[in-house]
């Protein structure tokens, strides 16, 4: 069975409130007992409603006076700094899910912002056709994502002492740059990598040439 | 499938053994057991206490209309005065609009956040189905080695030059106004973000945006790039560039405020005074 959502609205249909009463009353006392029981913690709730004729009391009337001793045994500030009505509890829960809101959002962008970066490289799309409003999360991912590709250059480097001769074919860095016009970048960076990739290729392939001739 | 966790799973109704677990599930259940209090109270209109001591001793409650008055009423301290009625009645009606609104809000942030939730579950997706690519560069950074470092930095610097490029045209369209202290050095003008907060005047932006714009764009975080030794902005010279501060575009909702960050790069003390040599490898 689906579960439907239901409107957080006072329920004007006289039957089905009465009834969602019943349920979720069941429901609160048996929370309660569970929290009461899991941590080892006085608890006490009164529920009064026209439905009944006499307040609801958990866990029983003893215990729910000995939790009210108690708390009238608490300095007035201790009392009141976590007590709660409806409206103050709503505009707590209002910010909080607000605030959580707000970091999954941001941290959305920049993993949107990490696609079009990655886009951007493999030439599917090129800077000017990025959002206007996207152009500066998408420098900020750059700049981020530069600052952890230095970091990381710096740790190599210190690892490595002097220069480090990669065993890696793919990413020579023999070739020297081509020059590459600012309005360009589309096409630069992952045709520039086949170009060497072709290059390094050609090299190895004369290489294996020579080791043939050598043989002989 | 293998599933990476166990999922929920049912727990003996006994007082738990872990500490720390007992404090978080406190925390979880005690906000829990608020929420579906205050839902009883907006959908059956009944009245409500919950009272909940925690582990540390300290107390929580929640009360509609308010913890103090329903336990007078149980308690018979104070019985209500037949004379308030009508102004309770108002008074009432009154409160019950605002929570009648905060719900109402409520509920549009928590679906919000739904929304946000399943895009980071369509964009994680995404990444995970274009894993399988040829581009070395979209691997996680701990697994590229020194050279690959190297070139992926070179390429991703002409990236942003482009980006910042990009982002200078959206401001070309407006014309500054010439009322602005001109000839000052780097830092003066650049604090201009700053020192107002708020009322930051949006052809100021610009002049400031472009100037930012031009010195970011030769900003150097590589000791092996050449810098200019002059930069020559539509709005006059900025300095002799002894410390060049490199900028990051600040990602700010509206875009009329492009705020840039002071951000200092390290090593990046260059004295030298060679014009740009662009189309140089790196060394």
């Amino acid at each position: 069975m689906t579960r439907q959502k239901v409107k957080m609205a006072f329920i004007e249909n006289e039957s089905s409130r009465k009834a969602t009463y019943k349920k979720r009353k069941r429901g609160i006392l048996k929370k309660a007992n569970e929290l009461a029981t899991l941590c080892g913690v006085p608890v006490g709730v009164i529920i009064d409603s026209p439905y009944d004729l006499t307040p609801e009391v958990w866990p029983s009337r003893e215990d729910m006076d000995n939790v009210l001793s108690q708390l009238q045994r608490l300095p007035v500030m201790d009392r009141t700094k976590k007590m709660l009505n409806q409206e103050s509890y709503l505009k707590q829960s209002i910010s909080k899910a607000s605030e959580t809101c707000k970091k999954l959002t941001k941290e959305n962008k920049e993993l949107e912002m990490k696609e079009v970066m990655f886009d951007c490289l493999s030439g599917k799309t090129s800077p000017s056709r990025i959002e206007k409003n996207d152009l500066g999360a998408c420098g900020n991912v750059i700049e981020q994502y530069l600052r952890n590709l230095n970091r990381r250059i710096e740790i190599l480097s210190k690892n490595d002492g002097a220069s480090s001769s990669s065993v890696h074919v793919v990413a020579s860095t023999s070739v020297a740059m081509p020059i590459v016009e600012l309005g360009s970048s589309s096409t630069a960076f992952c045709d520039m990598i086949r170009q060497q990739q072709i290059q390094s290729n050609m090299n190895q392939n004369v290489g294996s040439l020579d080791l043939n001739q050598q043989q002989w | 499938m293998v599933k990476k966790s166990k999922g929920r799973q049912k727990i003996e109704m006994v007082k738990m053994k872990n500490e720390n677990n007992l404090q978080v599930t406190f925390s979880k259940r005690r906000n829990g057991l608020f929420k579906k209090a205050s839902e009883l109270c907006t959908l059956c209109g009944v009245e409500i206490v919950v009272i909940v001591f925690s582990p540390g001793k300290k107390v929580f409650s929640f009360g509609h209309p308010n913890v103090d008055c329903v336990i007078d009423r149980f308690t018979n301290i104070n019985p209500p005065h037949p004379r308030q009625h009508t102004d309770t009645q108002l008074s009432e009606a009154h409160r019950n609009a605002i929570i009648q609104d905060l719900n109402s809000h409520l509920t549009q942030v928590t679906e919000e956040f739904e929304i946000e939730k399943k895009r980071a579950e369509d964009l994680k997706k995404k990444r995970k189905n274009s894993y399988i690519s040829d581009n070395w560069w979209e691997e996680p950074i701990k697994e590229l080695n020194l050279s690959q470092l190297t070139e992926f930095k070179c390429g991703l610097e002409k990236l942003r030059k482009t980006v910042t490029t990009e982002a200078s045209k959206n401001f070309q369209t407006i014309v500054p106004r010439h009322n602005f202290d001109g000839g000052s050095s780097n830092n003066a003008t650049f604090g201009i973000c700053d020192d107002h907060a708020g009322n930051i005047d949006t052809n100021l932006d610009l002049y400031n945006h472009q100037r930012m714009v031009a010195t970011n764009t030769f900003a150097c975080n590589h000791h092996n790039m050449m810098v200019p030794y002059h930069i020559t902005t539509p709005f006059g010279n900025i300095g002799n560039g002894n410390i060049i501060e490199g900028f990051a575009a600040e990602y700010n909702q509206n875009p009329n405020h492009l705020c840039f960050k002071k951000e200092h790069i390290s090593g990046c003390d260059h004295h030298s005074v060679h014009p740009p040599r662009f189309g140089h490898g790196y060394y």
